[in-house]
C-alpha cells in the first residue's frame, strides 16, 4: 500500500470507483437507500433526510419549514435543494449531490495527507513520520469506509458538514486561514457544534501560515479569525432570514440542539439519559453536558498544542462519542483522520480490543435495535446498553491515540526511554 | 471517561517479567536485562518548568470553565422558584377570621292603609319579634318601611316586600312572580301605640322567620362545617330544617360552574325519530336557565337513540325499578363531557307507565311522583320521563315535549340545590346566597391549604402564576365578603373559586409535591461525581506541588543566605 506512487488515473480511478459503488448500489438495491435513511444509526432529528424533504415540501408551498415542529436544519439547505429536480422522479441528482460531497470530502483529506502536518508541524516533528500512508490510502479508506457509504446512501446532511470541517482544516494546512475559517463558519452554520473547533484550527492556521504574509501576533492573528468566523455567521443568519422570512429558524435548528426537545433513539448517550431526567433537573443536566463537551477544547489544544491536527482529530473523536445527536457520519469522520497518525499505530496499546468492540456494537446496534421497536422482545435499555458499548469502542481509540501522541512527543524528550515500558503517574 | 491530559508521564520499570512490551522485543529485552525487579525504583528526572506551567494551565482551564459557567449556571436552573404569598393572609381566611359572612337581609313593608305612625311602631314590634326568635347573629332580616310612593312595586334592593293590606282575617300568601308577601290583617290588629306586643306583629315575624329557616339552616351548617368561629352558629336545629338539609345535597349536585346538560330521546321502537327539542327548549326551559345563569352557565346537547331497551322490561314501574331502569351498559349517557358535570334528561318513549300511589302501599310516596307519575327524578344524575305515544308517531313537535320538558325543569331546580319551600323568586336569590357563602367558604379552605402545602414542603416550587391567583382569590374574596347576599357577590365569590382551584392545581407544582433533599445526591452523585474526581485530585495535586516548590524555593533562599 505504501509508497505507491499515485498517477492522475489512479485518482481518477479511485474517484470514479467511490462514485460507481454507490451509484450502483442506489441503481440495483433501490429499496436499501430508503430502509438507510430512516436508521436511527445514520439519520438523527437534526440530519435525516426525510426531515428535509418535509421541511422542502413546507418551503416550496410557502409555509414556515419550521411550522411542523419537524425540520431541524439549516434553511440554506431548502432553496439549494429545491434547485434540484424532484427527488420523487428524478432521484440520481440528489444521489449525485451527495456523491460529490464525498468526493470533495476526500479531495480535502488527501490534501491533508498531502501537508505532512500529521508527522511535522510546526512546532512538532516526529521521529517516525517516515512511516505513513499515502493519500490514496487514506482517501480510499474514507471513500470505502462502509460507514461513510452508508451515509451516504442514508443522504443524512451531516454529509455537508463532514466536507466543511475538512475543507477547513484542509485550508488550514495549506496556509490559507481565510478560507479555512469560512469551511469552518459553514460547518457551524449546518451543525454548530463544530464552532467549538475555532481555538485548534485558529493555532494550526497561526502555525501554517505563508511565511510572505505571516501575522506575528498570535493575539491578533486569532481576533482576526474570530472575526471572519463572525462575519459569515452573520452573513449565513441573514441569507436565512431572508430565505425563511422570520428568525424562528434559531430555536428550531440551534435550539433543538442545545435543549435535546427531540428525544428521538440515536446512537449517543444523551437521549436515555433525559428521557429518565426528572423535569426540574432538565436545564441543569442539558447544561452540564454542553459544558463537559466543550471543557475537553482548553484542555487539549493546551497539552498538544505542538500539534493543533492531533488537537481537532481528538476533538471530532470526542464529539463522535458526546454530542446530542450523534451518528455514524460523525464516526465515519474521525476513522478518516485517524489514519494520519499511521507512524504512531505501534505506540498503541488495545488497537485489538478497540476494533473488536466496535465491530460487536455495529453488529449488534442494529440488531438491538430491531429487538426493540420491531419484534418488542427487548426494551430500550437493550439498545441503550450498545450504544454505551459504541461509545465505550469510541473512547477507547480516542484515549489509545492520545496515550501514542503523548509518548510520541516525550520520546523526543526521553530519547533512552523508547521502547519501554511507561505507567501514568 | 478517564483523561490522561493533566497527568504527566513518567518512568516506571515492569513489575515483572509478564508484562511483555509491545513493541520490539529486542528492546524489552535490554530493559529484562537492566534490572531483576529487586532492584530499588528508579525516580524520574524532574520535570521542566514549561511543562509545570503546561500542566496548571490545563488544569486552570478546566476549572475556568467549572467556576465562570458551571457554577452560574447550577445556581440558576436548579434554585426553586419560590413566589411570595401572603401566607398568614390565607390562613387567616381559611379560618374565618378574615371574613364574618354575614348576610343582612333588608325587607321593606308597604302598608299604605296604615298612617306613618302607626307602621312604624308595627315595624318595631315586629323587629323586636324577629329579633327574639332569631339566635344566628350571622343571618338577619332587616325590616324598612318602604315610601308610600313605591305602591303596587316591589323595592327591588330588599329581598322580600310585605304587603300588608286590611282584610277580613289574617292570612298570608306569597306572590308566584315576584318576591312579595302579602298579607292581610284583620282591622283590630293593628297595635296601639303603647302597646309592647301585638299579635299581628308576631304573626310577620313567625311567617318571615318559617320563609328564611330553610335558608338560615343551610347556611349556618356550611358554616359549622367550616372552621367559623362558634359565636357565629345557631344554638339549635328545628327538626324538620335538620331534615331538609340532610336531604338536600344528597339530591343536589356538587355546586360546578357550568353544568352540562344532555337531553336524550329513547324509543323502544323504530319512532319517532326525530324531536323538536331546540325549540322546545327555547320556549320551555330557556327562561329557567336564564335566571340560573349568574351561578351557573350551561351547555347542552341532545341525542336520540332508537330500539333502546331499558334496564327493566315490566309493563308497570314498581318504586324498585325505577332505579334500576337505566340500561348504563348500551344507553350512550357519559358520566361528563369535558370538566362539567353532566345533568342527563331522558324522554323514554314506550308503552311503560309507572305504578301510581294507589297501586302502592299508601304512606311511602314522598319520592314516589304524585303529581306527575310520569317522570322521577334520579339524585345526581338527573331525570326519566315517559312518554306515552302512538305508534305512528314519527316526529315529535315541540307542543308534545311541553310536559317532559316543564318537569325536568322543575327536577333541574331541584338538582341545583334550590330549596324547597317558598316562592320561585325567594328561592332563587336563597340559592344565590347559599351559593355564594358556599363558594367563599371553598375559596377560603382552598387558601388555606395552599398555605399549608406551602409552608410543609419547602422545596415545592411556587410558579408566579400561583402568586398571581392567590393575590386575585384574596382581592374577589374580600369584594365578594364585603357585598355577600348581592348578585355582585355571587360574581366574585365564583371568580375567587376559580382562581383558588387553579392555583391550587397548578401543574408545574403537582409534579413536585415530593422531592426529598436526599433525592439531590441520588441525581446529581452518579454523573458529577466521577467528573468531580479526577477535577479535584487534580487541584488538590497540583496545589500540593506548589507549596512544596515554594518551601523548596525559601530553603534554597535559606541556604544561600548561610553560606
Amino acid at each position: 500500500m505504501d509508497g505507491a506512487k499515485v498517477t492522475p488515473g489512479r485518482t481518477a480511478g479511485l474517484y470514479a470507483g467511490a462514485a460507481v459503488l454507490r451509484l450502483a448500489i442506489c441503481t440495483l438495491l433501490p429499496q436499501l437507500p430508503d430502509l438507510l435513511t430512516g436508521r436511527v444509526e445514520i439519520s438523527t432529528p437534526v440530519t435525516s433526510f426525510k426531515r428535509l424533504q418535509e421541511g422542502l415540501f413546507l418551503y416550496n408551498h410557502n409555509v414556515s419549514p419550521y411550522d411542523g415542529g419537524v425540520y431541524h436544519q439549516a434553511p440554506l439547505f431548502l432553496p439549494l435543494f429545491s434547485l434540484l429536480p424532484d427527488f420523487s422522479s428524478l432521484p440520481i441528482f440528489t444521489y449525485l449531490l451527495y456523491i460529490a460531497a464525498d468526493l470533495l470530502s476526500a479531495r480535502a483529506l488527501w490534501r491533508i495527507v498531502d501537508s505532512g502536518e500529521a508527522g511535522s508541524s510546526a512546532l512538532f516533528t516526529s521521529p517516525r513520520r517516515e512511516k505513513r500512508w499515502s493519500g490514496f490510502t487514506i482517501a480510499a479508506l474514507f471513500l470505502f469506509n462502509p460507514f461513510t457509504v452508508a451515509t451516504c446512501l442514508g443522504r443524512s446532511t451531516s454529509v455537508f458538514t463532514t466536507c466543511a470541517i475538512l475543507h477547513a482544516i484542509a485550508k488550514a494546512v495549506s496556509g490559507a486561514p481565510f478560507g479555512a475559517m469560512v469551511a469552518l463558519s459553514f460547518a457551524s452554520y449546518l451543525s454548530m457544534y463544530p464552532l467549538l473547533l475555532l481555538p485548534p484550527l485558529v493555532l494550526l492556521s497561526y502555525d501554517r501560515q505563508r511565511p510572505e504574509r505571516a501575522t506575528k501576533s498570535a493575539l491578533k492573528f486569532a481576533a482576526t479569525c474570530v472575526f471572519v468566523v463572525a462575519g459569515v455567521l452573520a452573513v449565513l443568519f441573514q441569507m436565512s432570514y431572508l430565505v425563511t422570512g422570520s428568525w424562528e429558524f434559531l430555536p428550531s435548528t440551534y435550539g433543538v440542539q442545545l435543549t435535546l426537545s427531540d428525544l428521538t433513539p440515536n446512537v449517543g448517550l444523551w437521549w436515555y439519559f433525559f428521557v429518565e431526567m426528572f423535569d426540574s433537573f432538565r436545564s441543569f443536566f442539558l447544561a452540564v453536558f454542553w459544558l463537559h463537551l466543550a471543557s475537553y477544547v482548553g484542555g487539549l489544544t493546551i497539552r498538544i498544542r505542538r500539534q493543533p491536527l492531533v488537537v481537532l482529530t481528538l476533538l471530532l473523536g470526542i464529539f463522535g462519542i458526546f454530542k446530542p445527536y450523534p451518528s455514524i457520519s460523525d464516526t465515519s469522520l474521525f476513522l478518516a483522520l485517524v489514519p494520519l497518525y499511521r507512524h504512531v499505530f505501534p505506540l498503541m496499546r488495545y488497537t485489538f480490543v478497540i476494533a473488536a468492540v466496535i465491530l460487536y456494537a455495529t453488529f449488534l446496534g442494529p440488531a438491538f435495535y430491531h429487538l426493540w421497536i420491531y419484534a418488542g422482545s427487548g426494551n430500550a435499555n437493550f439498545f441503550y446498553a450498545i450504544t454505551l458499548v459504541w461509545g465505550l469502542g469510541q473512547s477507547l481509540l480516542v484515549c489509545d491515540l492520545m496515550f501514542a501522541v503523548l509518548r510520541d512527543e516525550w520520546e523526543v524528550e526521553r530519547p533512552e526511554m523508547v521502547g519501554k515500558e511507561i505507567r501514568q503517574i | 471517561m478517564g483523561n490522561p491530559l493533566a497527568l504527566a508521564m513518567s518512568t516506571q520499570q515492569p513489575p515483572d517479567n509478564g508484562a511483555a512490551n509491545l513493541e520490539s522485543s529486542s528492546t524489552s529485552a535490554i530493559t529484562l536485562s537492566n534490572n531483576d525487579g529487586v532492584q530499588g525504583k528508579k525516580q524520574p528526572p524532574p520535570e521542566k518548568p514549561s511543562d509545570i506551567r503546561r500542566r496548571s494551565h490545563i488544569i486552570l482551564s478546566f476549572w475556568l470553565i467549572v467556576l465562570c459557567l458551571g457554577l452560574p449556571i447550577w445556581w440558576k436552573t436548579t434554585t426553586i422558584y419560590r413566589a411570595d404569598l401572603p401566607l398568614q393572609e390565607m390562613l387567616d381566611w381559611s379560618d374565618g377570621k378574615a371574613c364574618r359572612p354575614v348576610f343582612p337581609l333588608h325587607i321593606s313593608i308597604q302598608a299604605n292603609a296604615l298612617q306613618e305612625h302607626e307602621a312604624q311602631n308595627l315595624l318595631r314590634l315586629t323587629q323586636h319579634a324577629l329579633d327574639d326568635l332569631n339566635d344566628f347573629s350571622g343571618h338577619h332580616l332587616r325590616l324598612q318601611l318602604a315610601p308610600p310612593s313605591a305602591a303596587g312595586h316591589y323595592d327591588r334592593d330588599s329581598v322580600l316586600t310585605i304587603r300588608l293590606a286590611p282584610g277580613e282575617t289574617t292570612t298570608a300568601k306569597f306572590d308566584p312572580h315576584e318576591p312579595v308577601l302579602d298579607i292581610t290583617y284583620p282591622s283590630n290588629g293593628i297595635p296601639s301605640p303603647t302597646s309592647s306586643s301585638s299579635p299581628l306583629a308576631t304573626y310577620v315575624a313567625g311567617q318571615l322567620r318559617s320563609a328564611f329557616a330553610e335558608e338560615q339552616a343551610a347556611i349556618s351548617s356550611l358554616l359549622s362545617a367550616n372552621s367559623i368561629p362558634s359565636d357565629h352558629r345557631p344554638q339549635g336545629f328545628s327538626p324538620d330544617a335538620s331534615d331538609a338539609l340532610s336531604k338536600r345535597p344528597a339530591r343536589s349536585l356538587r355546586y360546578a360552574p357550568t353544568y352540562h346538560l344532555t337531553f336524550s330521546l329513547f324509543t323502544s321502537g323504530p319512532l319517532p325519530s326525530s324531536w323538536d327539542i331546540e325549540g322546545a327548549i327555547d320556549q320551555y326551559m330557556k327562561p329557567v336557565l336564564d335566571i340560573l345563569s349568574p351561578i351557573h352557565n350551561f351547555t347542552i346537547d341532545t341525542q336520540v337513540q332508537l330500539y333502546a331497551t331499558p334496564g327493566v322490561q315490566n309493563e308497570v314501574l314498581n318504586k324498585e325499578d325505577l332505579s334500576s331502569f337505566i340500561n348504563a351498559a348500551e344507553w350512550p349517557l357519559s358520566p361528563s363531557i369535558g370538566g362539567a358535570p353532566t345533568i342527563n334528561f331522558i324522554v323514554f318513549v314506550g308503552n311503560q307507565t309507572i305504578a301510581t300511589l294507589s297501586q302502592q302501599s299508601p304512606g311511602e310516596g314522598d319520592d314516589a311522583p304524585a303529581s306527575a307519575s310520569h317522570s322521577w327524578l334520579i339524585p345526581q344524575w338527573g331525570t326519566v320521563y315517559l312518554l306515552p305515544l302512538p305508534h305512528d308517531t314519527t316526529h315529535l313537535p315541540a307542543s308534545a315535549l311541553k310536559q317532559p320538558l316543564l318537569a325536568f325543569t322543575s327536577h333541574l331546580l331541584s338538582l341545583t340545590g334550590i330549596p324547597q319551600s317558598g316562592s320561585l323568586p325567594l328561592r332563587l336569590s336563597t340559592l344565590a346566597r347559599i351559593r355564594s357563602a358556599d363558594l367563599l367558604l371553598r375559596a377560603s379552605s382552598t387558601l388555606g391549604s395552599l398555605a399549608r402545602l406551602a409552608l410543609a414542603l419547602p422545596s415545592i416550587s411556587i410558579p408566579r402564576s400561583v402568586a398571581d391567583g392567590v393575590a386575585k382569590t384574596i382581592k374577589h374574596l374580600r369584594l365578594a365578603c364585603e357585598s355577600l347576599g348581592e348578585p355582585e357577590g355571587l360574581a366574585h365569590a365564583r371568580i375567587a373559586e376559580a382562581e383558588a382551584e387553579r392555583a391550587f392545581f397548578e401543574k408545574s407544582m403537582v409534579g413536585q409535591l415530593y422531592f426529598p433533599d436526599e433525592h439531590k445526591i441520588a441525581v446529581y452523585l452518579p454523573l458529577l461525581g466521577p467528573v468531580a474526581v479526577p477535577l479535584v485530585m487534580g487541584l488538590i495535586n497540583e496545589l500540593k506541588a506548589w507549596r512544596k516548590r515554594r518551601w523548596e524555593a525559601a530553603e534554597a533562599g535559606k541556604g544561600k543566605k548561610m553560606e
